[in-house]
């Protein structure tokens, strides 16, 4: 019974069913006590206007005469003998109660009055059902109206449920009808006021729907853009390669392909390390990690790259710097600041990294002697596959996108300025820790 | 023939200009929006292979933001370069854009070599008002696709640079081109000119295909005369 029509049709059947029940019931209540009170009378006054004239008074010979009544006179002399019985009754006792009595003779009870004179006894007698019948004939024809109507309350409420049910249904229907493209919001226009909410609440979540899917959109679009260039170096160079007429010219063609194959892997990794770090990607474990362990870590897996071109890293973590995250984000986000910093520095000069750490806040600082970035440019070069003109590297666009997207999930906020060295100063503050954990595991 | 290649990738831009010497022309490349402007303006090159998505570059105004921007600005100054695109837009509404915008074709990133080499070809072909695609006067066929040259149905072996100078003179026959205009078709920026390499060349063509095929015109030029 999950309709609600269906539910509504039951109720109602079952309401008009008590309703017909308690009716009957209280009208055969009332009657049977009404007509007990009536015929009893009338038994008393047959019996004493016998007793009294002799005969029996014409109003209440009718109800002699009516076989529906069924009233029964018997009269006996006062030793027994029957003298007069208005219609032979074997069923009648033979003896006679005085006054009123309920008697049962063979299952069937009767009613009588009976009084005594000197000569006779005289008994009027009537069967109980009788009244009973009476009663229950009353009881039903006070039923009937309730019973007629069912059907019809029925048909009113079967009609009124999908009259007022028909918004929902349309809404279903505009629903059903949309494919997973649509995200357009539903029309609340004439919604009854239980169905409204439904709808706005349906609006905000394909609103938020929407967003979450022209950003993967976006993204997918994106990603697919700047997989070209990769791949149209790699085409170039492979051609180059056919072409190659000497050793030295093969040689060459093979380290460009190197390269390009190179380039094409950081880019798809740099990807993915987005799209995980974007917001809505599942969520992450979350736990409180220490931020210098994992800067530690990562400036040790940046330092061959940057060795490989003369610069040097520092780190400087004195003490731990407590944070609620996701480790493997977090490691991204230091090691996309170290390798962008190591990849923009010249020869020879050195990557300071520092954390530090108080009850508010932990601090990440990544400083470089590279050609840093104009104030101008600071905002925009967190957009996805932006690349700066100057620089003349083929990064994958995507270093400060990452970072920034980790950030946001982590509740930090980036900035960019300018590093003591003159080149580029990352910092990025995180929220601090509370010092005890509050969910998840601490690290031992 | 003398290119200018307009690309930021460092990587597209070395293969491709690599690729396009060992097709035997000069490639001049540049990296940003402002670049290109500047080096449109003030130099001839007989192509400019543009990408769409470039930065602006030092000094650049506003209205030089990508490679569009450069085109529509050369066409404003009634450059008649031809343009080739070559870009990773491949929306429709992007290539109608570009081809507005006044290029002469538009070629989709990644793209094979092959086919950018025949849409040179053809660019140049119809730049110069012609349908062959074959150059030729008199006895001598040159034909850009293959490389071949044949005087009276045989082939002659030339040098790159040999070939090179054949087809700038065999472009337009009977217009004279100066030392000077050959020797840009040779080499790009940063090639070392070598002194009367152009006299060298012409000396080495006309041992190959007939004393008076090329034709000096003393303190001007040479040209290949249309009508021998």
């Amino acid at each position: 019974m999950t309709s609600i029509r269906v539910r509504l049709l039951a109720s109602l059947l079952a309401l008009l069913a008590l309703a017909a029940l308690l009716m009957g019931a209280v009208t055969y209540r009332n009657v049977l006590a009404e007509t007990e009170a009536i015929f009893d009378y009338q038994l008393q006054q047959m019996a004493l206007s016998l007793r009294d004239q002799g005969e029996i008074s014409p109003a209440q010979a009718d109800s002699i005469a009516d076989a529906q009544l069924d009233f029964v006179i018997q009269i006996w002399t006062v030793d027994g003998r029957s003298i007069y019985a208005s219609r032979p009754h074997s069923a009648l006792p033979a003896r006679a109660l005085l006054g009123l009595a309920t008697l049962k003779v063979d299952g069937r009870s009767w009613r009588t009055f009976s009084v005594a004179t000197r000569e006779r006894v005289i008994q009027v007698a009537q069967p109980v059902e009788i009244r009973q019948r009476l009663a229950a004939q009353a009881a039903w024809r006070s039923v009937l109206p309730l019973l007629l109507m069912a059907p019809l309350a029925a048909l009113v409420i079967w009609w009124l449920a999908a009259k007022n049910l028909a918004p929902l249904q349309r809404l279903a229907a505009e629903l059903r009808s949309r494919d997973e493209r649509s995200m357009a919001p539903l029309a609340t226009g004439g919604l009854p006021d239980e169905l409204a909410p439904l709808a706005q609440s349906l609006n905000a979540l394909l609103e938020r729907l929407g967003r979450s899917l022209d950003a993967q959109r976006g993204f997918v679009a994106d990603a697919a853009h700047e997989l070209r260039s990769p791949l149209t170096a790699l085409k170039l160079q492979l051609e180059l390669l056919r072409r190659a007429g000497d050793a030295t010219d093969r040689d060459a063609a093979r380290a460009a392909i190197g390269e390009g194959i190179e380039r094409a892997t950081r880019l798809v990794e740099q990807l993915l390390a987005l799209a995980r770090s974007e917001p809505s990607a599942a969520v992450a474990p979350r736990e409180r990690v220490d931020l210098a362990e994992i800067a530690r870590r990562m400036v040790a897996e940046t330092v061959p790259f940057a060795a490989s071109r003369s610069i040097e890293f520092e780190l400087s973590a004195a003490a731990p710097a407590f944070v609620v995250g996701d480790p493997v984000t977090l490691g991204l986000l230091v090691r996309n600041l170290a390798d962008n910093a190591a990849r923009y520095s010249p020869a020879g000069s050195r990557v300071e990294v520092a954390i530090a750490a108080d009850a508010a806040e932990a601090v990440l600082t990544v400083d470089d002697a590279g050609p840093g970035i104009p104030e101008a440019e600071r905002q925009r070069v967190f957009d996805r596959f932006y690349r700066r003109a100057e620089g003349g590297e083929s990064g994958s666009g995507l270093g400060l996108a990452i970072v920034q997207s980790v950030a946001t999930a982590h509740g930090a906020r980036v900035s960019l300025d300018r590093s003591p060295q003159g080149g580029l100063r990352a910092v990025v503050r995180f929220p601090a820790a509370r010092r005890e954990p509050s969910h998840g595991v601490n690290r031992p | 023939m003398r290119f200018l290649l307009v690309e930021d990738d460092r990587m597209i831009g070395e293969s491709l200009q690599r690729a396009l010497r060992l097709e035997g022309h000069a490639v001049d490349w540049v990296r940003d929006a402002a670049a290109a402007d500047s080096t449109l303006a003030s130099e001839r090159f007989d192509l400019v292979l543009l990408d769409l998505g470039l930065p602006p570059g030092q000094g650049a105004g506003a209205g030089h933001a990508d490679g569009l921007s450069v085109l529509r600005a050369a066409r404003a100054r009634h450059d008649p370069t031809p343009v080739i695109v070559l870009t990773a837009r491949d929306a429709r509404g992007d290539r109608v854009a570009g081809l507005d915008a006044g290029a002469d074709d538009y070629l989709i990133k990644p793209f094979e070599l092959d086919e950018l080499n025949a849409r040179i070809r053809a660019v140049l072909r119809r730049h110069a008002g012609r349908a062959e695609p074959v150059l030729s006067a008199g006895r001598v066929t040159l034909d850009p696709a293959t490389r071949r040259v044949t005087q009276d149905g045989t082939a002659v072996p030339l040098s790159a640079r040999e070939f090179a100078v054949l087809e700038a003179l065999l472009a337009r026959p009977g217009a004279v081109l100066s030392r000077a205009q050959l020797e840009d078709r040779l080499y790009g920026w940063g090639q070392e000119i070598e002194s009367n390499a152009v006299t060298v060349y012409v000396h080495q063509l006309r041992r190959k295909l007939g004393a008076d095929f090329i034709r000096n015109v003393r303190g001007v030029g040479y040209f290949v005369d249309p009508g021998q």
